[in-house]
């Protein structure tokens, strides 16, 4: 903690009761039969070991709620991170044999160093394998889960041998950690980490990761900082698994290494699979159904006479097979998809305007890019000027994407220069340029799919927002405050491009051009001073081109510089300033829409190539 | 020189098996995008099944059994890895695939492997089994062992390293020179295309699925008789071909072949390691290639590049 001056800390403790005032507000707002179901579940779960206490096997029950909460850990990664990690059970096993070594140390310390550990593995799994593509990362995860059975196998010196390490009950300050109190203390531990994941689906962070995983190429052209958020989500997630771990080898009084090879990170998979990873709570119910194939399995063994009980894992395999297959996305997704549980507004939709950055020149000189032998462009130069809106047009394959993608950086130039005011952009990512504040749409609209509009938006607003994990977990009144003004944000943008009434509709249900709109919304929600838009119009009736052309315009005289790479000619006569015309990589002209428009040349292009939209005429 | 001959043989008779099982991850990952994660547990199936039909589950006392029952029991082992392989593609796989499904693939292909590990474990409860062999190897050289330049190396070890290799070598043939093969690698290459030229893709798929299993369940069950056979043996097995095939990026056939045998030298290498008393013995000797894998893998460019591919 820095040392801060009185006033400084009377302004941080003004901010904090303020936020939980607002917090208390929103809850209040919010409040819903499931919250009261919730709590309800909550308490009665609490009560499990004094009513039953001669009916039910505490210390199992301890057991399965720890899991579940390393379940609701992954299911962080595997829902909105969209990420099939195959190694939680890692985490868990590194938590337990690191708090079991430390057997002598007070139970407290002994659980930070383990929770620590976890979250430092899960950040390193996190930092070398959450970029790559989702088969990659199983691969990757599979082979680490497998690598540390193997270790833990071959070190048995570290591990106990056979035995596997044994520890003491232990206590935290006078309290006797039986395992009736390991069972209260697993229920708020879940409760907690239920709420968490919650927190962090609902902050920037979680905005950032479910952008990256259903549109990945939308959320890089927003600037979101896809690496980064997705290590935070594994480090996350793996500290809670660490935790639980390390508290669940105090329950079992042994570490022993068998325990946590593939098939413990396979069930923790399955229990967010079955109960579903889209819902915090979705683990807890397959923790619960895993934990009741055991005795079922168990059972059915002995109707059989078989001579071992493996029918459990059988079961589980069974069951997930089931429940992938119906396509529901797991129990409790299908539950409330059954219950058609609407999504209330915001209580809070105080429309700002857009916070646009003033427009900033954009200049590019020599820009040539080749793709094998093929020359997609051969010395494009362009003006782009704040407060006017520069149409790019020309034939299929003339080079107008490929100088699109160079401007916003995700292509990297053969040749050629690109200014920002004074600023010379070399070597510049995609998201080092949308934090400069050139943003790019994409030709076919991301899709969202699944996402509300107003969150789709708010993965832009929020894409410049540092992803932190634990204020997220924890909904800090920082955290909280990001999230706020993101949203605010987000509903701004919306209004700026005229769909508000769109907010709380899903982007799989809007018609195409209104998703058109909802990504110009999304780039606008980043503060841009240059905009890049690919084929805005691109399906869009004659209606709703005018609408665009609406937008376009009044986005202009808030003096934002625009790109407009486009084949509906109506539109760039409707509000071009300046038009660019390509062809085979090559400038053709150059000059008004009307200028341009009686061109010859541009005619010949266009009739000799084809004319896509039947308009030829400017 | 006499341990680097026997680490040589050892390797490349373990490398031979983990070769050919990477070329089949390879194969499949080509064919569909997916990793086939039951690989190793399959394999285990069709040794487990050869196992039964030839001596039943109890203790085997003889290594030896006769020519024919060996011979059938090879080819309903063989079969039964087929028909699993390819029930398993059609019933956890494709639907996923075809409902573009990454994490149920995954997940399924995983159910499968651990259901199977589970039904092995029923029907073979104990510790470790000896795998018969029809070829009485123990009756050459003294009990089977030779003498060669001072290292005394196992006879099998030639016959098993001479299956590997032929399968293998078989698979690049049919690969490179068949109709089938190069039906596969058209579809390797672009499946809508390969559809549309009239490769029946829907036929080739499984077929590939099935052929690959049985290839090297083949090879496995040659090598068992090498030394005592547990359920964990394949799974693990599995796993380190795996690496080996994301250590040659999936790419085939000679690079994932390389990688396999190279791997088994490797593994075999660092088995032998004595330095003063750091001895790291076999079980760290696994480690080695999954660690390169995850390495070749971390330094994969980012992903998020391409998807911007358009």
């Amino acid at each position: 903690m820095p040392a801060t001056t009185p006033s400084e800390s009377v302004t941080t403790v003004g901010r904090t009761s303020a936020e939980l005032r607002r917090a208390l507000a929103e809850t209040r707002h919010a409040w819903s039969a499931r919250a009261w179901l919730g709590t309800a579940v909550f308490a009665a779960a609490l009560l499990v070991p004094i009513v039953l206490s001669s009916h039910v096997a505490v210390d199992r029950l301890a057991h399965y709620a720890y899991l579940a909460a390393a379940a609701v850990a992954l299911g962080l990664v595997v829902g909105p991170g969209g990420m099939p990690s195959l190694c939680q059970g890692v985490f868990v096993g590194l938590g337990a044999v690191i708090s079991a070594r430390l057997g002598a140390v007070p139970l407290l310390v002994s659980l930070a160093c383990a929770t620590a550990v976890a979250a430092l593995a899960g950040a390193a799994v996190g930092a070398g394998f959450a970029r790559l593509r989702a088969v990659y990362l199983a691969v990757a995860t599979w082979l680490i889960a497998w690598g540390f059975a193997l270790a833990l196998l071959a070190s048995p010196r570290f591990v106990g041998g056979t035995d596997g390490l044994v520890v003491g009950p232990g206590h935290i300050g006078s309290v006797d950690l039986t395992p009736t109190v390991h069972y209260e203390l697993g229920v708020v531990l879940v409760f907690v980490v239920v709420l968490g994941v919650g927190a962090v689906r609902r902050s920037a962070l979680g905005l950032q990761l479910e952008g990256v995983a259903v549109t990945p190429a939308g959320a890089a052209a927003l600037g979101v900082p896809r690496g980064a958020a997705r290590t935070k989500a594994f480090a996350v997630s793996a500290a809670v698994a660490g935790l639980a771990g390390a508290l669940a080898v105090h329950l079992a009084l042994v570490a022993d290494p068998a325990a946590y090879g593939p098939y413990l990170s396979f069930q923790l998979l399955v229990a967010c699979l079955v109960g579903g990873a889209a819902s915090p709570v979705g683990p807890v119910v397959g923790i619960a159904l895993v934990g009741l194939m055991g005795p079922v399995g168990e059972a059915l063994g002995r109707l059989t006479g078989a001579e071992t009980a493996r029918f459990g894992a059988m079961l589980s395999a069974l069951l997930l097979v089931a429940v992938l297959a119906s396509g529901t996305g797991g129990i409790v997704p299908a539950l409330e998809a059954r219950l058609r549980a609407r999504r209330r507004p915001a209580p809070e939709a105080r429309a700002e305007p857009v916070r646009v950055r003033t427009g900033e020149r954009l200049e590019a000189r020599g820009l040539v890019k080749r793709f094998d032998d093929h020359v997609a462009l051969a010395g494009l130069d362009l003006d782009l000027e704040p407060g006017r809106i520069t149409a790019l047009i020309g034939p299929n394959g003339s080079g107008k994407s490929t100088a699109l993608r160079l401007l916003s950086g995700s292509l990297v130039a053969d040749e050629g220069r690109v200014h920002l005011a004074d600023r010379v952009l070399d070597g510049h990512s995609a998201r080092d340029r949308a934090r400069l504040g050139i943003v790019r749409t994409l030709q076919r609209p991301p899709a969202f799919a699944g996402m509300f509009a107003l969150d789709a938006v708010t993965v832009g607003a929020a894409a410049d927002l540092p992803p932190r994990a634990v204020r997220a977990f924890f909904a800090t009144p920082t955290a909280r405050a990001g999230g706020r003004s993101a949203r605010a944000d987000a509903h701004s943008a919306l209004d700026a491009v005229g769909i508000r009434e769109a907010a709380e509709r899903r982007c799989d249900e809007l018609t195409g051009a209104e998703r058109q709109l909802v990504a110009i919304a999304a780039a606008l929600a980043t503060g841009p001073s240059v905009l890049l838009l690919d084929e805005p119009a691109a399906g869009a009736g004659a209606q709703e081109v005018a609408r665009l052309g609406d937008v376009l315009r009044r986005l202009r005289a808030d003096g934002l510089t625009l790109l407009v790479v486009e084949h509906n000619l109506r539109l760039v006569h409707d509000v071009a300033d300046v038009v660019v015309v390509l062809d085979r990589g090559a400038i053709l002209a150059r000059g008004t829409p009307a200028d341009v428009a009686g061109d010859p040349r541009v005619r010949a292009a266009y009739l000799g190539s084809g004319d896509p939209n039947g308009e030829t005429s400017l | 020189m006499s341990v680097a001959l026997q680490v040589a043989i050892t390797g490349l008779a373990a490398g031979g098996v983990y070769g050919l099982v990477a070329v089949g991850y390879s194969l499949v990952f080509r064919l569909t995008g997916t990793i086939a994660f039951a690989f190793g547990d399959l394999i285990g199936l069709g040794v487990f099944a050869t196992l039964l039909v030839a001596v039943g589950t109890g203790p085997v006392s003889q290594t030896n059994v006769g020519g024919a029952r060996y011979a059938l029991a090879v080819v309903s082992g063989l079969l039964i890895c087929v028909a699993v392989g390819m029930a398993g593609y059609l019933l956890v796989v494709e639907p996923f695939l075809l409902r573009g499904s990454t994490v149920g693939w995954i997940a399924g292909t995983l159910a499968l492997a651990f259901a199977l590990r589970a039904v092995l474990q029923s029907v073979f409860p104990r510790e470790a089994y000896v795998f018969p062999d029809p070829i009485p190897f123990e009756r050459l050289g003294t009990d089977g062992f030779v003498e060669i330049g001072g290292a005394s190396i196992q006879i099998r070890l030639f016959y098993v390293i001479a299956v590997a290799v032929g399968l293998a070598l078989g698979a690049v043939w049919l690969l490179e020179r068949t109709r089938f093969g190069r039906g596969l690698r058209a579809i390797a290459e672009d499946a809508d295309g390969a559809r549309l030229v009239g490769v029946p893709v829907d036929v080739f798929v499984p077929i590939a699925f099935g052929l690959v299993g049985a290839l090297a369940a083949l090879a496995a069950i040659v090598a068992s008789p090498s030394a005592p056979v547990t359920i964990e043996t394949w799974p693990l097995v599995g796993v380190k071909a795996l690496a080996a095939a994301a250590i040659a990026r999936f790419v085939l056939p000679w690079p994932a072949l390389v990688a396999g045998l190279g791997l088994g030298v490797a593994e075999a290498t660092v088995a032998e390691i004595n330095v003063a008393s750091l001895q790291p013995g076999s079980g760290w000797s696994a480690l080695l290639p999954l660690g390169l894998a995850l390495a070749v893998l971390a330094a994969r460019p980012p992903d998020d590049a391409r998807d911007d591919a358009e």
